[in-house]
């Protein structure tokens, strides 16, 4: 359930960016969620339905692009994964290094102005 | 229009305001995280036992309910401060903030905030710490770090706990230590036996030398 908040701190940065642009209905929030974040989207979807009710972003949708985590396989080089592994997908050898795959940003959001 | 914004910044701006205030009063703080029962308490208990004369430690609890570690902790003779954080499964900046109100930071060095047992939740929030420490049992299983990324890759310190338990538990060390340095290669793991006292000195020794290093 750690989406709860993460849904209600997304409101309000939505909420205060929109006002800074002079205001208007929501009608997407674009984010960049890294797959080490451990997000279900759906449950993301749901709860910021919840917590928006009643605000300009109550009919937003999400739009969630995911950030894979970038495999470094001494052998074969990098690779991306959407999930958190230490194998690299193309040899399946165990990898001493992976990066990324955490972020968990706000990248833009639509207004109907 | 473009936003690109951290999400969860409201708890940064909390942890900024925690980072400030221990600053000026030259406390540096501990986030201690792990799941339910790995030891964080007995850890806690054997710093304050082991840098009795050196630091002077504080603790600020947190759970769900009970203050059952925080009297726990005072039978040591240092101050502590139970959060109960009722339904949330991590101790959010704000409640720390109000902790804070409840120690005498003037009368502390080293300041240990032991989260809600939890690998999740606690990961994603920043509270303003110096060092943030998770420990791993070996009775929990070495696939934890895979399993749980995110806490291992924004922790500074692994302390892999009860290695006492090792002989009796299927837990591989080097499993554990690989998964979490290849999230985190600067990540610093020390093993420890509370129960014993093996890794101790070396933890410790590290933690005050941090301490040290912040408050001169």
């Amino acid at each position: 359930m750690h989406e709860l908040g993460i849904a209600a701190d997304l409101l309000d940065i939505a909420l205060s960016e929109a006002q800074k642009h002079g205001g208007g209905r929501i009608t997407a929030v674009n984010l960049r969620v890294g797959v080490l974040r451990g997000i279900v989207p759906e449950h993301l979807r749901f709860l910021f339905g919840h917590v928006a009710k009643g605000t300009m972003a109550e009919d937003a949708r999400l739009e969630i692009e995911e950030e894979p985590v970038r495999i470094e396989c001494e052998a074969c080089g990098p690779a991306d994964a959407r999930e958190f592994t230490l194998e690299c997908p193309a040899c399946g050898k165990p990898c001493g290094k992976v990066r990324g795959g955490d972020s968990l940003r706000i990248t833009s959001i639509d207004i109907d102005d | 229009m473009d936003v690109d914004r951290a999400i969860q910044q409201s708890a940064e701006e909390s942890g900024r305001r925690i980072r400030e205030r221990l600053a000026a009063r030259k406390v540096f703080a501990v986030n201690l995280i792990s799941s339910p029962g790995s030891g964080k308490t007995t850890l806690i208990e054997s710093a304050i036992d082991a840098l009795r004369g050196k630091k002077r430690v504080s603790v600020i609890e947190g759970d769900i309910e009970t203050d059952i570690d925080a009297a726990r902790i005072r039978k040591h003779g240092v101050q502590a401060h139970q959060i109960n954080t009722r339904s949330s499964c991590h101790i959010q900046p704000f409640l720390l903030l109000s902790a804070l109100d409840r120690i005498d930071l003037d009368a502390t060095d080293l300041l240990f905030v032991e989260n809600v047992g939890n690998l999740v939740c606690p990961a994603e929030v920043p509270l303003g710490e110096d060092v943030r420490v998770v420990a791993l049992s070996v009775t929990e299983g070495d696939e934890k770090p895979l399993k749980y990324p995110l806490v291992f890759k924004t922790s500074d310190i692994l302390v892999i706990t009860k290695t006492d338990l090792l002989p009796y538990v299927k837990f591989d060390p080097e499993r554990v230590k690989a998964a979490a340095r290849a999230v985190n290669p600067g990540m610093e793991i020390f093993e420890v036996s509370a129960q014993t006292g093996a890794g101790l000195p070396a933890l410790l020794g590290r933690i005050e030398a941090l301490c040290d290093r912040k408050n001169g």
